[in-house]
């Protein structure tokens, strides 16, 4: 019994990459905003997964324990923070994006790629997975693109996330996690960060009367 | 004893905002005597722990280290703060309405503020200095947009986006010295701790690709809060829309600290792969920096977005000092960090006098300064002088000491720094003349200088002419010992 679960877990590790990369896809072509908040939720559940899957290999308590917060803030809290939001805002559920869903999608398969190739020559020098590593950067690279293609100010936040996702994932690829207080006071930062950029949100509404950051112009040069 | 001296300023600001949320209620002047009283305890603190930590390190369990390098800048934090308290009392009468816009909520952030700033020094290890580094920018977001205007809402929202997407890479980064450590030995417990990576530095070594990949990830990362070009969008607009005393910390407290950040990495990362390749990254990040800095300087129309880009320019000397490296080039930059601070200081606060006076910061809309309000007239004139590297002041001094170890090393940069300091001249001078003389467009209706202000621009002045003609024994020697923490 023992064993086999052993063996499930490793696997787990490797071949949850595939579906990261498939979160991002769906992301990237996604029409409606609760599409990227689900997208979200499914990553940030792999990522608690995979880090589960850590603490039963390794036998770390710690490990437990920073599966577990990933499991409550960022599979279950952020995105119902975000939901909220969403109702709270009044915002539209169809998106309006700079860059179409299908080009983006086509893009973000595009930096899926790129990873692979920016990570090969290290992966070998850190005894790393090589498709987590790479996911890992894919998840960075396609934060940030959700940051630059979409117009509405709470993709920005999500996008973020999505970002910080990739980072979290790059300490568990290498480094199995870094020490507990660390992870700890990384997530409680996120946290406000969240809460901060949800009450900014409300005040953006309130002074412009819409949430769409490419129209926020007064400050130039 | 080294708890209280370390946990001491740590923690007195919380307690701080803690207190004075609780007195929401209460007449603005109880608001002000406790921020009086909180605050120079906390200076109290501060002071405490620069004159111990100048003469020997300090360590509190695993998580907190004071040294030299630290005490230097918390010396700079201390004044700024005590300066920014003592300017805030007057220019805080009128607070607009609005939600977080109050007095005791200004004075609550203004000191957690505070507290992630002296955090971010105290902290021993590198994780915890990221998390707090994100706190700074937690902590001031409110305080940007505190008046609740269209254009403070937007720079906030920049400033929140910018500067998180900016540490999250600077996180990255942090992860991959992190790695180094764990492959080079260091047990996961203490591969954060900067004075372990310091010491095993050489065994960080093996492997460089990684530590080079994770010196651009930081250099990027904390440059976003140095406000490094091409990282620097959030910073004229969060400068130039907070109010006055804010717009004074982030400029004289919160990039110094970001500095800090940099600072304790490059010794890492020169350790483990030869001083070359940190510092050439400075060098040409801060030469860039001053470069745009400078030239943007020239086509500036918003009083407070010129020193936020005089800020850039300044922040890109004092990298690129630090990029130079050597005795000279280390010293100047930490001298610049102090005059900066106090230069910035003063210039803030005149701006924030102009723009109450006249409900204006377009510096087309501003004249008559000289004959309706002559004190901040003069500040601006002195400080334009000082920013500009002009003796007596002492930005000639560390200025100076920059070029030196540049014409010495690196005869290029020398003289694109010094054809910059002029640029710099030119611009200062073009705005500030046009602003002085003539009648005013608008009268100028608001209140006048408040008497709390003048005094603390009295004492920027009166500091920044004292480092320029005679750098006191006192300062001279903690100035010598940081730089010799960061040539170790």
């Amino acid at each position: 019994m023992t064993p086999l679960f052993g063996i499930a877990a490793a696997r787990l590790l490797g071949s949850a990459a595939a579906l990261l990369f498939l979160t991002v896809l769906a992301m990237a072509a996604a029409r409606r905003i609760g599409t990227c908040i689900l997208a979200y939720g499914c990553q940030s559940a792999l990522l608690a997964a995979e880090v589960f899957a850590v603490a039963y290999v390794r036998h770390s308590a710690a490990a437990w324990v920073v599966g577990g917060m990933v499991l409550v803030v960022k599979t279950v809290a952020l995105p119902w923070a975000l939901l909220f939001l969403v109702r709270r805002l009044g915002v539209a559920p169809r998106l309006e994006v700079r860059v179409a869903p299908m080009p983006s999608a086509f893009a973000t398969a595009a930096l899926i790629f790129f990873s692979f190739t920016a990570v090969q020559g290290f992966a070998n020098e850190l005894h790393a997975r090589e498709n987590l590593l790479a996911a890992s950067v894919a998840l960075m690279l396609s934060g940030m693109w959700l940051i630059i293609t979409h117009r509405l100010a709470l993709m920005q936040v999500l996008g973020v996330l999505v970002l910080e996702n990739g980072i979290f994932l790059a300490a568990l690829a290498t480094t199995f996690g870094m020490p507990l207080v660390i992870e700890a006071g990384v997530t409680f930062d996120l946290l406000i960060g969240v809460l901060l950029m949800g009450l900014l949100a409300f005040r953006i509404r309130d002074t412009f009367e819409h949430l769409d950051v490419s129209r926020l112009r007064r400050l130039r040069g | 004893m080294n708890a209280l001296l370390l946990l001491a300023p740590l923690l007195l600001p919380w307690l701080a905002a803690g207190v004075l949320l609780s007195l929401r209620r209460r007449p603005a002047a109880q608001v002000l005597s406790a921020t009086w009283i909180f605050g120079g305890l906390e200076i109290g603190a501060l002071g405490a722990l620069v004159v111990a930590a100048a003469r020997h390190a300090q360590a509190w369990s695993d998580y907190l280290r004071a040294d030299a390098l630290t005490a230097f800048f918390l010396l700079t934090t201390a004044l700024v703060f005590a300066l920014v308290l003592l300017y805030a009392a007057g220019y805080m009468r009128r607070v607009p309405p609005g939600r977080f816009a109050s007095l005791p909520w200004f004075y609550a952030l203004l000191f957690v503020f505070l507290g992630t700033i002296v955090g971010v020094y105290l902290a021993a290890n590198l994780g915890l200095m990221w998390i707090l580094m994100e706190g700074t920018t937690l902590a001031s977001v409110l305080l940007v947009g505190f008046y609740n205007t269209e254009r403070a809402v937007e720079a906030g929202w920049k400033y929140l986006i910018v500067c998180t997407v900016g540490l999250a890479l600077g996180l990255f980064g942090t992860i991959a010295f992190y790695l180094a450590a764990v492959r080079g030995g260091v047990g996961t417990a203490h591969a954060l701790d900067w004075l372990t990576l310091l010491r095993n530095a050489k065994h960080l070594g093996n492997t460089p690709r990684l530590l080079q990949l994770g010196w651009v990830f930081l250099a990027v990362g904390y440059g976003t809060k140095v406000g490094l070009v091409p990282m620097h969008s959030w910073l004229p607009d969060a400068h130039a829309e907070a109010p006055s005393p804010v717009s004074a910390m982030l400029s004289a407290a919160l990039l110094n600290c970001a500095l800090y950040a940099l600072i304790r990495f490059q010794e890492i990362a020169s350790g483990a792969l030869g001083s070359g390749y940190s510092r050439h990254v400075l060098l040409a990040l801060g030469l860039v920096s001053a470069l745009v800095g400078a030239m943007l300087m020239l086509v500036q129309r918003d009083l407070k977005r010129l020193f936020a880009y005089s800020s850039i320019e300044h922040m890109g000397i004092v990298a690129t000092g630090l990029g130079l490296g050597g005795a000279w080039g280390a010293y100047g930059a930490l001298l610049q960090i102090l005059n900066h601070a106090l230069a910035k200081c003063l210039m803030f606060f005149a701006a924030g006098n102009v723009r109450e006076r006249y409900h204006e910061a377009r510096m087309v809309r501003i004249r008559g300064l000289g004959t309706t309000m002559p004190l901040t007239a003069a500040a601006l004139v002195l400080g334009g002088v000082a920013l500009a590297g002009l003796p007596p002041f002492g930005l000639f001094a560390s200025e100076f000491a920059i070029l030196r170890q540049a014409f010495n090393h690196h005869p290029a940069a020398g003289l694109l720094l010094l054809a910059l300091l002029s640029v710099v001249f030119a611009a200062l001078a073009r705005h500030l003349q046009g602003m002085l003389g003539g009648r005013p467009v608008v009268p100028p209706t608001g209140p006048g200088e408040a008497a709390g202000g003048l005094v603390a621009m009295g004492i920027c002045l009166a500091l920044l002419l004292l480092l320029g003609l005679h750098l006191p024994g006192s300062v001279h020697s903690l100035l010598q010992r940081a730089v010799a923490v960061i040539r170790s």
